[in-house]
């Protein structure tokens, strides 16, 4: 049974598509069979991430038209056997497909795959709601900033509204230096306005941005980096593996304590 | 005991009376004798032109949220007043129902279209003419004792982006987060934080109060009162009820208000009792 899972935030820039791409990078590492769908119509960047760019030939539209079968569109990656990419076409916009249709294609890639991971695009329209269409679990990213929580709130609301009730959280982009000085929210303010369960908390790291440019997820080349440990982890936790939190705190006090009184592990 | 004294004084700006709101213009969902009767806003009725999209949203949202008081099976009549309603529409709202329980049978509606519609694919339709319903709306607002509807239940979290409206009490079991909204026209309770915006007595009754177990709104109205959050929190937060009182709107414990405080009908507002 593949599990279709979307990922989404409501704002944008909070790291929907970085996630997308190191998550798929996780779990085909962890020897799954995944295919990544970039619902992002008119703005994709997920094979700019994955470093797939240059092999993209045709892309989803190509599929929904007629013009290629399902099978051909989709990319290999260059080192891990088993992850796969759907690009989304870049040269139309989000209107130009519809729920339906997205459902008819991610139900046929379900077949062949044991994740299908959707990267949905910024906003709550017609775009987003052909990312969700056919979820049965949500992985919400946010970033602990009101602005971002807020829109995560309002995304949760909508995809309990779909009957997709398997919803976890992501929370990128953790500063534990500046949530120590109080002055940022913490991963506990998050989850108590939220309401859904954590699974995971990605620190801030430069070495995000180096592996973004260089198209080139985290899991591959800096494995044991923050990050990359983070990611690998949700993704265990994804396979239903108990993994206990990371500690990037820098002093005492620490996050993973926090986090362990959160959870009364 | 007035636990905010700054709310009451600095927070607390007189609103004019245009912050009294209609609490009608969004569906509404009744018990009828032994049937479930759904409302959905007419045309006319709600000001700015709701497109079917939102009503269709809200309608899902309202229907999971609500507390599922119905039997399994229970048979619900579909009322769209004036607004016009085709056959697809129908058919998803009737998809919708089913997968609670609920089975759509009739079609009460004023549209000659809609009624079309609703007959086409198998309802038994009623249809009302146009002329007495709209002189019935334009009576409505006139009417100075309206009465109140049956408390709405909401099972769970009230998230940002929605807004619940009820012509009557609204019970939250859940929080109210920022971003989202309660407008009754009665009480609002919410069995958890209040931290978005909540209206109570919305059509202008100054008894209504709102309580929450934690009061952290970002703006709270009694009838035409508004009031905004203090600029500091308390550490430590107890039950609260908010009310209207000598000041504009002010907070008091809620474990023993209704010793404390009576409502004087005279001076409209809720005074402390002499004991």
């Amino acid at each position: 049974m593949s599990r279709i899972i979307v990922i989404t935030s409501g704002k944008g820039g909070v790291g929907k598509t970085t996630v997308t791409s190191n998550l798929g990078a996780a779990l085909a590492r962890l020897n799954r069979k995944v295919a990544l769908v970039d619902a992002d119509f008119g703005l994709r960047n997920l094979d700019l991430l994955l470093g797939l760019e240059e092999r993209v030939v045709y892309t989803a539209l190509d599929v929904l038209a007629g013009e290629c079968r399902l099978a051909q569109a989709l990319v290999k990656h260059k080192q891990l056997n088993g992850l796969v990419l759907l690009p989304a076409a870049q040269n139309r916009n989000k209107e130009s497909v519809e729920p339906e249709q997205m459902k008819t294609i991610i139900t046929a890639l379900a077949k062949g795959y044991d994740y299908i991971v959707v990267d949905s695009p910024a906003g709550i329209e017609l775009g987003f709601r052909n990312a969700i269409v056919a979820a049965q679990e949500a992985l919400i990213v946010t970033t602990p900033e009101i602005a971002a929580v807020r829109d995560a709130d309002r995304v949760i609301g909508l995809l309990e509204a779909e009957g997709v009730s398997k919803i976890n959280l992501i929370v990128n982009r953790v500063k534990p230096h500046m949530i120590e000085e109080n002055k940022m929210m913490s991963v506990e303010d998050v989850l108590e306005l939220l309401g859904v369960p954590l699974i995971g908390v990605v620190p801030d790291n430069e070495q995000v941005i180096v592996a973004t440019n260089r198209g080139e997820p985290l899991v591959i080349g800096h494995q044991n980096s923050l990050p990359g440990l983070a990611f690998q982890n949700i993704a265990r936790r994804i396979e239903g593996e108990k993994v206990p939190f990371l500690d990037f705190s820098v002093g005492e006090g620490n996050l993973l304590t926090r986090l362990r009184k959160i959870f009364g592990g | 005991m007035v636990l905010e004294p700054g709310l009451t004084t600095k927070g607390t700006l007189s609103a004019p009376a245009s912050t009294l709101v209609s609490c009608c213009s969004q569906i509404q969902i009744k018990n009828e004798e032994d049937r479930l009767l759904v409302v959905l806003p007419g045309e006319a009725e709600a000001n700015l032109e709701l497109p079917w999209s939102e009503i269709w949203q809200e309608l899902k949202h309202l229907i999971q949220r609500k507390e599922q008081s119905w039997q399994p099976g229970t048979l619900v009549t579909l009322e769209t007043q004036d607004r016009l309603v085709d056959t697809v529409q129908l058919q998803a709202v009737a998809e919708m129902l089913q997968e609670v329980g609920l089975r759509l049978t009739k079609v009460r509606a004023e549209r000659r279209q809609t009624a079309v519609a609703a007959a086409t694919a198998g309802y038994s339709v009623k249809q009302r003419s146009r002329t007495s319903l709209t002189s019935l709306a334009v009576s409505e607002p006139t009417e100075v004792k309206e009465l109140l509807a049956e408390p709405l239940y909401i099972k769970n979290t009230i998230r940002s982006g929605v807004e619940i409206r009820h012509s009557g009490s609204i019970i939250v079991c859940g929080d109210l987060n920022p971003g989202g909204s309660v407008i009754a026209a009665g009480d609002i309770f919410v069995w958890g934080r209040l931290r978005g915006v909540a209206h109570a007595g919305a059509t202008g009754n100054r008894q209504s109060r709102a309580m929450a177990l934690q009061m952290e709104f970002t703006q709270l109205r009694i009838a035409d009162k508004v009031a905004r959050a203090p600029q500091k929190l308390p550490d430590i937060f107890v039950p609260e009820v908010a009310f209207i009182g000598g000041t504009g709107i002010s907070l008091a414990r809620a474990n023993d208000f209704a010793k404390t405080h009576t409502f004087s009908a005279r001076g409209g507002m809720w005074v402390r009792t002499n004991s």
